[in-house]
This record gives structure tokens, C-alpha cells and sequence, in this order.
């Protein structure tokens, strides 16, 4: 496959106005997204129009969907952070309408308002960075035409800011990134967005919004090489969050849920791999970015899927599901095929993505001498290996559990399906090796240089390889999962029944996703934020503040009132004032006052 | 010499002698055509001023009859100015007065006033700025009287007569002391004058005073504004919109050529009476906008309060700021014109249904006016929200400009007020916009006439295309402050 090469990037900036320019950046890495973005949203567009055909509210679907495709468009065609910012605060505001899309379903509503809060909170910290990298170099000398704010002016100037502010920076940016795509500690809004229509899940989970914070920390990647501590951060967070999320994949009951935890645990290692590239250098950016781009193609795949199968059961708890296999052979090919790419299992797209995350992990591990990150890759894959087939088995194979009448979805929605799953097939196999070294261009390598030595790091010029066994392990642990999921959930060797029971200390915190509902919403949300501060705020608001705004509209509505007197209507009060004024205005002059 | 720059001039002038003429003879049912001809007019005068090119340069394109008329881009930024709002104001009058068998004496009228409006803009000379601003005045008093049947806009008239003569008066006495005092009417000539002999305190402050009540009289600055909102209020809509949106700019070049270019040298006293009037003036109207229940005479105090921001300009005084002060004119005029011409078509609307209305202008019949005529309710949305200063509009950039120069020049306290007023006035255009999209309609739903909609259509477009992309109007602006010394 050719690309494209340096030379081909696009970039123009028009001023806006006041300090707002307004741009675009075509290159590698935009480009690489902006193919994604736009094929993966066509597919589920073609996708919505059979899947939303029963929907009264197509045209606002639609307008909706547009305008969320456009936004991420935006973001990734921004040529400064500025503009970067502006879409990505539209992507939150579409996210927010499209989980909330059946608006009259109270928990569709809820999960709308979590979402936009949850990731606010993300935007805010992103927001905070932007102004303290701008007071840190606004008085950095630029060419005249070139553009402050703009993502090579911006990286140029790095070195000019105090590593101190440069970490603090970096750490809101990646504050961002978290929110949006679905990190430790935001990451609880990601599972209940599965509130909209199925194709909503899959465009946020697949191709737009939850990349938006991957493609963030890509975009920023020589600022993050900058400074170690945030790449180390990046690392740690993402890998905590590949394992964490995976433990809760494991027990979900609800088709969709089981994929949201799954999106969280796979944006979890593109952190990883970006975080990695402490050791590595830029060469990351492009590791995360193929995961990602293969991700998109499997994930999207499997989030149709589970429409389809959703569409054709009419049912969406796993557990009263089964056998479906025969009715709905499309759908159960094609989400075997994703299941295949997003374990790991080769020649899918996902083996060669995660393949080498994990030999970025071993290459860190062996530079840095703790193979923590190593080792939170693999456990993670075999969870990922479990939960996956889990889900495939109990969808598909054994006797159907509950009465209903399945039917195979239409080609407008099968169709999509079979392209996906082609791509989850292929697209490895034909792009893994051009893909890194395309991506590499994206920036230079004397900034990738210049970035890691005010990092005060050096870049392993030697890549550690593993040994075999080490190799083959994400295979190994893809196909263990595998077998324990067939022996599980397919022949039932093993009674679940002892497993899962609310005895079961480890099964019910799994269950209960860690106790977040409590931590984050009874004691963050309700107690801390609730209670306290906004209780305060309001006595604050509503005794003091409201008080004197009162006081001050009585006021001005009173004096309004008044002077509207002196208004008389007699023309000769108004030549009288005329005159007064002038008057007044020579004495007032005259007498040195004014 | 080339006189071709003159061309929008001769354009407007001879088509107001056309449609006098041609008035006299032709048959109601096709005086309409006549007001027809205005608008080509003025659009054709608006294209060959923007295609002239004068606006994106800051050098002189010409200097006309002895010195006494110059074309530059601040004289065709002004005109872009009058010209646009006559051909908003003409456009909707169509309708209008379809029916009024005096309609070719109000085009008439409505062309000489522009006319009057650009000599001003264009005046090198005090005696040329004079008769340009009598010219318009004298139309504008017979318009505003227009509706004879209707007591109030005789009222309305008379009112603005008597105040606009008193003015005059107090104008023209400044103007003489300035020539008894200079030796020369031209603007350039008292410039260089002034800067070589100095002028004494006494007589430069009594020359100051004269003129800022005179200037101030047709910006509806406190305390000279209080024609304003009983004419406003009185005259026809089409009228109103054409004062508050138009003439009062005439005003504000008047003073951008005499108080910049000929008096620079007081500007110290320039600044701390501007200062004291922009502060009294946008506090006062906003106040007072707050009690009206005439939307008309609530877009009156708007207005006054809108000129307070325009005049921070002459506090502030750096290149910017001046820019922006012109960048706001632009964008005010498009805002207000709208703004009376929507009050406009509800009038219009009601009148059509029943000829006996009263107080058709009034905000109880606003009410669910998104239902009753959705078009133009939504069109006044914009034009209010453009006015509160709501991006992406007009207003918005305006104010974002005018407001940051003050910043940047260390004017602190200025601002402050000037925002608070901001928020303030947001209280009575929201009020508008919650009688016309939350409360219950006040009657069954109205046909909407399509000449009103055109012109709002224009306002909107112009305030859209300012509000996102303001850089090459702002670059008319700031090349208009810079022929002017800044």
C-alpha cells in the first residue's frame, strides 16, 4: 500500500480574528484519521438506514449523526490547538445529544447528562492547559506570518517553557484525553453512553469521539516527550485502564455493555503504546495509531453486530440469548471475525496492532528494567481473549434460553457488516509494515530529537526483541482464552452457578464495576459535590449573590422608572436640556474639572 | 481630473431628481416601480463604491472642488454605511407604501437624505459638512412626518424640527468661532493652523462645546438625545430605522473629521467629555430601555445606548480602537435597520388586519409572534441578540474589538461599565425574545409580506458575514481611522 509521503502535507492558516486562526493540517497522521473517520462513519451511516427505519426521529438522527461526523473531521484537520479545542468541545456537545437521543427514556437522559459532565470535567482540565501554554509562550518570538497557537509554532517553542509548567501542561492535556476517551479515572460514562441507538455506540466507540483523546496526546506527542513524567503517566494510566476495564468485561450481562468495557480496555493500550514511546520516540504514535485505525475497523464491526443482533432478537441481555447461530449466520461470521481481530489472533488486523503495543511494552520494560507495563499487556489480552468469546458463545452457540424469533438483518445492515469484517481481516496484512513507516513523517526528526533531550531522555536506538516465547505470548493468551471461553460457556464443563454468586466476593466487586456507582456518584457526585459544595453554593448564591442582584435590578428598574420622567414630551424641556448640557459641559471644562 | 469616484453621488442625487420628476406624472399603479428604481440605485452606488477599491487602501483617491470634498476610504465607508441602510429602508417601504400616492416625494426624500448623508462623509470643509448635514436634516424632518394622518409622527416631526434646529443653531455658531478663529473653513487648513499657533483655552473649549452638542444632537447623545425616542417613536418605522441607523452615523463622521483631524489638539478635553458622555449615555439609555413597553421606543433607548459605545472611540483614541468604533458603526447600522424594519412588518402585519390598531408597536402584541409570523420573529431574534452582542454576529465582533481596544489602552473602568451595560441591555432584549418564543400568541397566525423579509434578509446576511468573518471589514475600518491621522 502507498502513501502519500512528507512533501504531500497540506497546511493553510487563515486569521480568523483577534487571536484565533483558523486552519488546516493534512499530514500522515491527520490523514490516517481522516480516512477512518470519514469510511467507518459512511459505513454507519449506510448502516443507520436500515437500522433506524422504525425511528420517528430519523431526521434529527441524521442531522445529529452529521454534525458529530463533521466535528470529528474538524479535530482532526485542526492546525492549532485553539481550533483543536473548539471541535472537540462540539464533539462532547453531539455526544451528549446522540446518547441522549431517546430523550424520553429517563436513563438515556442520565446517561447523556454523565457523559457531558464526566467528560467536561476532562474538557476543562484540556481548556486549563491551553491557557497555560499560551501565557507561557506568548512572548516567544515568531515569524510574522506564522500563527502562535498553531501545532509546529507551538512545538517549536517548547523549549522555552519551564519543564516544571511543561509537565503541568502535558498532564491537562492528557487530563483531556482521559475524559474523552474513556481513561481511569473518567472512564465511567463510556459504558452507560450504550443508552443510544446502537449505531450512536458504535460511531462514539469505534470511530469518533473516544479516538479524539488517542489522536490528542498523537497530535501533542513531541510536548508529552517533552516531559517524561506525563509520558510516564500516559503509560501507567493506560495500561491500569486495559486490565481494569477488561476485569469488568468479564461479568457484564448486557451485549453492549461487555463492548463498552472492551473500548475502554483497547483505548487503554493506545495510551500504552504512547506512553511507551518514553523509550521508543515518535515511531509510537504510529503503533497507537494503526491499534486505533484497527480497532475502529473491529470494533466498529462488532458494535453492528451486536445492532444486528440486537435488531434481529429483539434482546439485548446475553444471558437470555444462544443459539442464534443458525438464523443469523452473517451476523455470527462477521462478529467471529472481529472477535478474531480484536484478541489478537493472526492474520487479523488486531494481531499485528497489539502485537506490536506488547513488544513495545517488552522493549520499555527491558530500557527501564520493570516489566510491570509487560506484563499488565498480556493479563490484559487474556481477559480481553475471555470476555470476547465469552460473548460469541453465549450469543451464538448452545440452545436458545428464552423464547424469541430471530431473523437475519437487512442487507443495508449486513452489508456494512461484511466490509468491516473484510477489513478486520486484511487490513493488517496489508498495511502493518507501510503504516509506522507513513506515520513516521509526521514529524520531523530533529523535533522528535529536540523534544526528547529537554525531556533529558534518550531514545533507545536498538530495539530489544523478545525472545520466542516472549513473542508468541499475546497469540498464546489470545487462543487460552479461547479454549477456557469453548470449555466455559460453550461445553460447560465448568458449573458457572458456584462462580456466579453473590457470595462470590470478587464476582460481585466485578459485578459492581469496582463499587463505582458508590464511590463516583453516591460519594463523589452526591455527597462531596451535592451536598457539600453545591449546597453552599447555592445558600452562597441565593442569600448573598441573589440578594444584592436583586437589590441592584430593583434599583435599576426603579431609577428606569424615574428618569423616564424627565422624558416629559415637551419639546421645550428638551431644548432646555440641550442648552443645559452645553452649559454644564463648558463650565465643567472651564473650571478645569474635567 | 478624473471625477469618476463621484459616480455613487451623481447616482443617488440624479435618481432623487428622476423619481421627483417622473412622480408627477405617472399613475399610482406604477409609482411602486419608482421606489424599485431607488433600490437599483443604491445597489448599483454600493457595488461601484465596493468595486472602486478606495475601501482596502488609506490613501486619498481625490480631492474635488477647491479642496472642499475629499474621496477616501473613510468618506466610502461611511457611504457603504448610509447607502446600505436607504436600500433596507427602500426595500421594505415598497410594500409599505404600495398604496400612498405621495410615495415618489418619500423616495425622493429618502435619496436626497443619503445624499445629504454622503456630502458629509465626504466634506473637506466646514461650510460642505454643513450643508451635507442640513440637506439630510431637512429631508429626514419632512419624512419623520411622513404619515400625516397620523398625529404622532407629526409630533414626531415637530419635535425633531424644533431640537434639530436649536442644534443647528448651537453648531453653527461653533463652526463660526472655529473659522473666526482659524481663518480658513477647510478641515486640513484649520488642522495645520492649529498645530503651528495653538489655540487658546477659552474660545477651543467654547468651540468644542458647540460642536459636540451639535454632533451629538444626530449621535443621541445625553443629554442632547431626547428627540430621539418621541420622534423614533412617532415617525414612520421605515423613518426610524433610517435616523437610528443612518443619520445618526452622520454624526460620528462629522466628528471623526473635525474632532480628530482639525481640533487633534485638544484632545485631552476631547477625551474626558466623551468620556463622561459615553459613560451617562449607554448607562441612561440601557436604564431607561428597561421600562419601555414601545418596542420602538425601546429600540430608541437601545440606540442611544448603543452611540455610548460607538463614542468610547473618541476616549480611547489609538488606531484600534477608532477601527472599531467604525467596524461597530457598520455593524449597528445593519442591527438597528433590521431591528425597526421587523417592528416594521409587525405593524405592517396588524395594520393590514385592522386599520385601527393602536399601539401596534407595543410588546404585548410580540406575544407568540414565533407562531404567528415565524419568519420575522425569528429575524428580530438575530437582530436583538446581534445587538446584546451574542456571537456569532455583528455585534459580538464589534463589541469584542471596541471592548479589547479599550483593554489594550489601559481604559479599565471604561469597559467595566460598558459590560455591565452590556448584560444590562441583555434583560430587555431577552424580554422581546421571551413575548415572542414563550408566551401564548396574541392572534391568530399573520401573512408575512415578502418585500419586509427581503430586507431583513439583507440585514441578516450583512451581520452573519461580519459576525464570522470580520477581517475584511475590520481592514475597511482600521484603513478608514487610518486616513484619519491614526
Amino acid at each position: 500500500m502507498k502513501f502519500q509521503l512528507h512533501s504531500g502535507c497540506v497546511e493553510q492558516s487563515w486569521p480568523w480574528f483577534a487571536i484565533l486562526n483558523f486552519g488546516i493540517l493534512i499530514d500522515p497522521l491527520a490523514a490516517v484519521m481522516l480516512c477512518m473517520v470519514s469510511f467507518v462513519s459512511f459505513l454507519i451511516h449506510v448502516y443507520s438506514v436500515g437500522y433506524m427505519s422504525h425511528d420517528h426521529a430519523k431526521p434529527r438522527y441524521f442531522a445529529e449523526t452529521a454534525l458529530f461526523t463533521t466535528a470529528m473531521l474538524g479535530v482532526v484537520l485542526s492546525d492549532n490547538i485553539l481550533q483543536f479545542f473548539i471541535f472537540w468541545e462540539l464533539v462532547g456537545l453531539c455526544s451528549y445529544l446522540l446518547i441522549g437521543f431517546w430523550y424520553r427514556k429517563p436513563t438515556a437522559a442520565a446517561a447523556a447528562k454523565k457523559a457531558f459532565l464526566v467528560t467536561r470535567v476532562g474538557d476543562v482540565l484540556f481548556l486549563a492547559g491551553i491557557i497555560i501554554l499560551y501565557l507561557n509562550i506568548r512572548d516567544f518570538q515568531i515569524p510574522d506570518e506564522a500563527y502562535l497557537l498553531q501545532f509546529q509554532t507551538m512545538f517549536a517553542a517548547i523549549g522555552h517553557i519551564p519543564p516544571g509548567q511543561l509537565t503541568i501542561i502535558t498532564l491537562l492535556f492528557f487530563g483531556g484525553a482521559i475524559g474523552k476517551s474513556g481513561q481511569f479515572p473518567l472512564h465511567i460514562w463510556l459504558p452507560d453512553a450504550m443508552e443510544g441507538p446502537t449505531t450512536v455506540s458504535a460511531l462514539i466507540h469505534a470511530a469518533t469521539m473516544v479516538t479524539a483523546g488517542v489522536y490528542l496526546v498523537a497530535r501533542t506527542f513531541p510536548i508529552f516527550l517533552a516531559s517524561p513524567d506525563a509520558l510516564t503517566v500516559v503509560a501507567y494510566i493506560g495500561g491500569f485502564t486495559a486490565i481494569f476495564a477488561a476485569t469488568m468485561g468479564l461479568v457484564m450481562n448486557d451485549i453492549k455493555r461487555v463492548l463498552a468495557y472492551s473500548t475502554v480496555s483497547q483505548l487503554g493500550y493506545m495510551m500504552l503504546a504512547l506512553g511507551t514511546g518514553i523509550v521508543i520516540g515518535a515511531e509510537v504514535v504510529g503503533v497507537s495509531m494503526f491499534h486505533l485505525i484497527s480497532h475502529a475497523f473491529f470494533k466498529a464491526l462488532l458494535f453492528l453486530c451486536a445492532g444486528s443482533v440486537i435488531h434481529g432478537l429483539g434482546l439485548q441481555d446475553l444471558r437470555q440469548m444462544g443459539g442464534a447461530f443458525s438464523k443469523m449466520k452473517i451476523t455470527a461470521i462477521t462478529m467471529l471475525i472481529a472477535s478474531l481481530a480484536l484478541t489478537g489472533i493472526p492474520p487479523t488486523a488486531g494481531f499485528f496492532s497489539k502485537d506490536a503495543i506488547i513488544e513495545g511494552t517488552y522493549a520499555y520494560g527491558v530500557h527501564t528494567g520493570s516489566m510491570v507495563l509487560y506484563a499488565l499487556g498480556i493479563i490484559a489480552a487474556l481477559l480481553t481473549s475471555i470476555y470476547t468469546y465469552r460473548l460469541w458463545f453465549m450469543a451464538f452457540t448452545g440452545k436458545p434460553r428464552t423464547n424469541y424469533h430471530a431473523h437475519e438483518s437487512p442487507p443495508s445492515m449486513t452489508v456494512p457488516l461484511i466490509i468491516l469484517a473484510i477489513l478486520a481481516l486484511v487490513f493488517g496484512l496489508v498495511a502493518h509494515g507501510a503504516f509506522g513507516g507513513f506515520l513516521e513523517h509526521t514529524y520531523s526528526e530533529h523535533l522528535i530529537e529536540d523534544a526528547a533531550a529537554i525531556g533529558g531522555h534518550h531514545l533507545a536506538t536498538e530495539h530489544a526483541h523478545p525472545p520466542t516465547i516472549l513473542f508468541y505470548m499475546p497469540i498464546i493468551v489470545g487462543v487460552l482464552g479461547f479454549v477456557i471461553s469453548w470449555l466455559i460457556y460453550s461445553k460447560r464443563v465448568i458449573n458457572m452457578s458456584s462462580i456466579v454468586s453473590k457470595r462470590n466476593p470478587i464476582y460481585n466487586l466485578l459485578l459492581n464495576r469496582y463499587y463505582q456507582q458508590k464511590i463516583y456518584i453516591e460519594f463523589i457526585a452526591i455527597t462531596i459535590v451535592y451536598r457539600v459544595l453545591a449546597m453552599l453554593g447555592e445558600f452562597i448564591d441565593r442569600r448573598i449573590i441573589d440578594g444584592i442582584i436583586d437589590g441592584i435590578s430593583y434599583v435599576i428598574i426603579t431609577i428606569g422608572e424615574f428618569i423616564r420622567r424627565i422624558q416629559t414630551g415637551v419639546v421645550q424641556h428638551y431644548a432646555a436640556f440641550v442648552v443645559a448640557g452645553v452649559v454644564v459641559l463648558i463650565i465643567l471644562l472651564q473650571g478645569g474639572i474635567l | 481630473m478624473n471625477y469618476s469616484p463621484l459616480i455613487p453621488e451623481l447616482i443617488v442625487v440624479l435618481t432623487g431628481l428622476i423619481v421627483v420628476f417622473f412622480g408627477l406624472f405617472l399613475p399610482l399603479r406604477v409609482k411602486k416601480g419608482l421606489g424599485c428604481i431607488s433600490a437599483l440605485a443604491l445597489i448599483a452606488s454600493i457595488v461601484y463604491i465596493l468595486k472602486s477599491g478606495v475601501l482596502s487602501t488609506s490613501e486619498r483617491a481625490g480631492i474635488y472642488f477647491y479642496e472642499a470634498y475629499a474621496i477616501d476610504s473613510l468618506s466610502q465607508f461611511f457611504k457603504l454605511v448610509f447607502l446600505a441602510v436607504s436600500l433596507i429602508v427602500v426595500i421594505a417601504s415598497i410594500k409599505r407604501y404600495e398604496d400612498n400616492k405621495y410615495q415618489d416625494e418619500y423616495y425622493g426624500l429618502l435619496l436626497f437624505a443619503t445624499f445629504g448623508m454622503m456630502i458629509v462623509a465626504s466634506s473637506n470643509d466646514l461650510v460642505t459638512l454643513f450643508i451635507g448635514f442640513e440637506l439630510a436634516s431637512m429631508s429626514t424632518y419632512v419624512l419623520a412626518g411622513f404619515d400625516k394622518t397620523n398625529p404622532k409622527s407629526l409630533e414626531a416631526a415637530m419635535k425633531y424640527f424644533i431640537i434639530g434646529s436649536v442644534s443647528s443653531a448651537i453648531m453653527l455658531f461653533g463652526l463660526s468661532l472655529l473659522y473666526g478663529v482659524t481663518g480658513t473653513t477647510n478641515i486640513e487648513g484649520i488642522s495645520a493652523y492649529v498645530a503651528v499657533n495653538g489655540i487658546a483655552d477659552a474660545s477651543g473649549i467654547a468651540i468644542l462645546v458647540f460642536l459636540i452638542a451639535g454632533f451629538a444632537f444626530k449621535m443621541a447623545l445625553v443629554p442632547f438625545h431626547m428627540w430621539a425616542p418621541d420622534t423614533y417613536e412617532g415617525a414612520p418605522t421605515m423613518i426610524s430605522a433610517m435616523l437610528a441607523a443612518g443619520s445618526k452615523k452622520m454624526g460620528f463622521v462629522a466628528a471623526f473629521k473635525v474632532f480628530i483631524v482639525a481640533l487633534i489638539a485638544l484632545r485631552l478635553d476631547l477625551q474626558s467629555v466623551f468620556f463622561i458622555l459615553a459613560i451617562i449615555t449607554m448607562t441612561y439609555g440601557n436604564v431607561v430601555a428597561i421600562s419601555q413597553k414601545s418596542i420602538k421606543r425601546m429600540l430608541a433607548y437601545s440606540s442611544v445606548a448603543q452611540a455610548g459605545y460607538i463614542a468610547m472611540a473618541f476616549v480611547i483614541m489609538t488606531p484600534l480602537a477608532m477601527g472599531a468604533g467604525m467596524l461597530y458603526i457598520l455593524s449597528h447600522a445593519f442591527m438597528k435597520s433590521g431591528a425597526f424594519i421587523a417592528v416594521g412588518a409587525v405593524t405592517h402585519m396588524l395594520w393590514t388586519r385592522n386599520k385601527n390598531v393602536e399601539n401596534a408597536d407595543y410588546l404585548k402584541n410580540f406575544a407568540g409572534l414565533s407562531q404567528r409570523a415565524p419568519y420575522t420573529a425569528f429575524a428580530m431574534l438575530i437582530f436583538v441578540f446581534a445587538l446584546a452582542g451574542i456571537p456569532p454576529t455583528a455585534g459580538f465582533v464589534s463589541k469584542f474589538f471596541l471592548f479589547s481596544s479599550a483593554i489594550q489602552a489601559g481604559y479599565i473602568a471604561l469597559v467595566v461599565v460598558a459590560i455591565l451595560n452590556s448584560a444590562l441591555s441583555l434583560y430587555y432584549y431577552a424580554r422581546l425574545v421571551k413575548y415572542m418564543y414563550v408566551l401564548p400568541p396574541a392572534g391568530e397566525t399573520l401573512k408575512e409580506p415578502r418585500a419586509y423579509l427581503l430586507a431583513m434578509l439583507v440585514a441578516i446576511i450583512a451581520i452573519f458575514a461580519i459576525g464570522i468573518y470580520p477581517a475584511p471589514f475590520l481592514d475597511w475600518a482600521m484603513n478608514a481611522a487610518a486616513t484619519i491621522g491614526m
